[in-house]
């Protein structure tokens, strides 16, 4: 892709167009999906819709590090976790603090500015974990990260467990702010967040994800990813840092997680819990990638799509979906471990190519 | 002073003393041979010069700059530039992309410029793509760009190393049988590639291959190391009357395949 434009010097409006097009098509994808179809097709298909944006999110993000840098974290749904819980805290802390009163329990647009940065929190401070669980694992050769991150999963479960349980307005309006991180709900989970969470919100942090990470792999520093999980010691003897390389995207595949547990914490139907973002949640994320493609950002989009309409399509499918889960993992493993789409995109496969009728296989 | 200086570099593996009291002095646009039967301690010799393993003792000075205590990636990116024996491409990345990340350290723009597309970004982009492709050229894998390197038949692999280590832009390269599975006339055409590229890039080549036709022929200095010890260094005519290079060749089991570790 990058040879077509090779030599040839760009006008300022290509320039333009090429920088904040995508953003434009995800401005466009929103207010799709927020004026048009979710109307259209009721709350019912709506609310799948948002559980594949938020799957999407969950799918990219991991495959930074499954998929671009070749490492095998398994505990992603421990950093949706610490940014759901984040979120939610300062939403619903917020709210009591700022308006006083019990939040609505329906959106509110006096509050979309809170969400907004209860996101970007939750983003940074899942980040945050991501960087004191890859900078000492990540040093590590071989399966350390596997195992740092599934304990790193179990440890985020039981000590949100252990949080007291969420106190009444009047107290939460008096209490001191560092003591509210220590009232999350414990193991009956973090009710009455208020449900901010809709298509707007859900596709529009789907399609910044989305454009960032693509953006990320097209670029040097992408590049500089996969160099590490296509091999090592050739990556360091080009100059490549992998440890850091690595951690960085680690924290970044973090950060992202992060959004999503924000966007799942403040979703309509469901609710903010520990046994919901444990071993099964981020087992169901590594799922999406390796089916999608270790590395292909539209496999992974397409992976969470149908595994998140699937259990939904088949009711009895959800019961077993597990052991469903766990076999499509051994076969993909077997026949093509690489995943549907390995690392390439859709559009560079071959076949696509040539149906596209652009330059065909070599 | 010469440009690359080692000084009594040595390793053990366990008991094995895979490599003892290496010394070289290369000046700058020297073109060094390395040669000794197999398991003499030659690709060990890299992986201690280029930080894979740290040396046991003895330094390694690139210039003024000693390169003891430097991770690999620093190695390189000061100048110290290699091929592997056992090829290591990347090989689900095209070939140009192969090219393009040991272009990565000398890239100027930050993460955030990428998530923009900044103008800034672009420049850099379309000068890397430039430098990348100008480098394929010359090892004639330019057309072959945006091919998976796996793709790559065997000799345009080897090629495709020497372009991706020539991209980190290095003072010195390090060359590990680049003819090894060669055909004759890739031979004779790597034979004036590795000539012409040290011209051209002011290039210091110390070069470990086992076809002695192209050592004899292209190298000034060789230098034999046998059971990781300098047996030998001198001219090649030097080499070949030496009884002791005689011996070691003829001594060796003829197929003591090494299983080494990093190559
Ligand atoms: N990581 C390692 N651990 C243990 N032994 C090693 C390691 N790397 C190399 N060796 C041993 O060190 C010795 C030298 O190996 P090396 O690969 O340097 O030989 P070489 O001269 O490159 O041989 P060849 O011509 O076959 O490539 C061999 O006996 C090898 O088995
Ligand atoms: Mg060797």
């Amino acid at each position: 892709m990058s040879l077509a434009s090779y030599g040839k010097p760009a006008s300022p409006a290509v320039v333009a167009v090429d920088a904040l097009g995508p953003f434009a098509g995800v401005a466009v994808l929103v207010l799709l999906m927020h004026f048009v179809i979710g109307p259209a097709v009721g709350p019912y298909y709506a609310k799948i819709l948002v559980d594949i944006a938020i799957s999407i999110v969950l799918a990219v993000s991991l495959n930074v590090v499954n998929g671009f840098t070749g490492q095998f974290s398994i505990g992603h749904a421990a950093f949706m976790a610490v940014g759901g819980y984040t979120a939610a805290a300062i939403t619903y802390f917020g709210t009591v603090k700022i308006w006083g009163g019990l939040p609505l329990v329906h959106a509110d647009p006096q509050g979309w500015g809170l969400f907004v940065v209860g996101t970007v929190a939750g983003a940074l401070v899942a980040g945050l974990f991501g960087l004191f669980v890859g900078l000492p694992s990540l040093r590590l050769r071989g399966d350390y990260l596997a195992l740092v991150t599934l304990g790193f999963g179990e440890i985020v479960r039981v000590l949100l467990m252990q949080t007291g349980s969420i106190p009444d307005p009047k107290v939460i309006a008096e209490a001191p702010l560092y003591t509210l991180p220590l009232k999350l709900g414990g193991s009956l989970g973090f009710g009455g967040v208020p449900t901010y969470t809709n298509l707007f919100w859900a596709w529009l942090w789907a399609g910044l994800t989305l454009v960032i990470v693509y953006r990320l792999k097209a670029s040097t520093h992408g590049r500089a990813f996969l160099s590490v999980r296509e091999d090592e010691i050739a990556a360091e003897a080009m100059g490549i840092p992998t440890t850091s390389v690595k951690v960085r995207a680690f924290v970044l595949s973090a950060a992202l997680a992060g959004i999503a547990g924000a966007l799942f914490a403040h979703e309509l139907g469901t609710t903010l819990n520990p046994k919901e973002l444990g071993f099964q949640k981020s087992f169901e994320v590594v799922i999406m990638v390796v089916l999608g493609g270790m590395g292909s950002l539209s496999g992974a989009v397409l992976a969470a799509a149908v595994l998140t309409v699937l259990p939904e399509v088949l009711r009895e499918f959800s019961e077993y979906r597990m052991i469903v889960y766990a076999l499509i993992l051994i076969l993909v493993m077997l026949v093509r471990p690489q995943g549907l789409f390995g690392i390439h995109e859709v559009w560079e496969l071959p076949v696509v190519r040539r149906l596209l009728g652009g330059r065909g296989p070599k | 002073m010469g440009l690359l200086d080692v000084q009594g570099v040595g390793i053990a593996f366990g008991g094995l003393k895979a490599v003892q009291d290496f010394r070289l002095d290369l000046p700058k646009g020297a073109l060094q041979g390395l040669i000794g039967p197999n398991g003499a301690g030659k690709t060990t010799l890299f992986n201690l010069l280029t930080g894979v393993y740290p040396p046991d003792t003895g330094t390694v000075k690139l210039g003024d700059r000693v390169l003891n205590g430097l991770k690999p990636h620093q190695i390189a990116q000061a100048g110290l530039a290699r091929t592997f024996q056992n090829i290591r491409l990347f090989g689900d990345l095209t070939v140009l992309d192969n090219v393009k990340i040991a272009c990565w350290s000398r890239g100027w723009t930050t993460t955030l410029d990428a998530l923009l597309r900044t103008p800034r970004f672009r420049a850099e982009e379309n000068a890397i793509t430039t430098r990348s492709m100008e480098l394929l050229q010359i090892f004639e894998l330019d057309k072959r760009a945006d091919e998976s390197a796996r793709f790559l038949p065997y000799g345009g692999q080897r090629r495709l190393e020497m372009a991706r280590a020539l991209a980190l832009d290095p003072k010195v390269l390090l060359l590990d049988e680049p003819a090894a599975g060669m055909n004759p006339q890739e031979k004779v055409a790597l034979r004036n590639l590795i000539r012409d590229v040290r011209d051209r890039f002011g290039l210091t080549v110390l070069l470990i291959e086992h076809d002695m036709g192209l050592v004899m022929e292209i190298c000034e200095r060789i230098t034999v190391l046998d059971h990781g010890v300098v047996i030998a260094s001198g001219t090649p005519i030097e080499i070949q009357k030496n009884p002791a290079v005689i011996e070691a060749y003829l001594g060796a089991s003829p197929v003591a395949d090494a299983s080494p570790g990093a190559h």
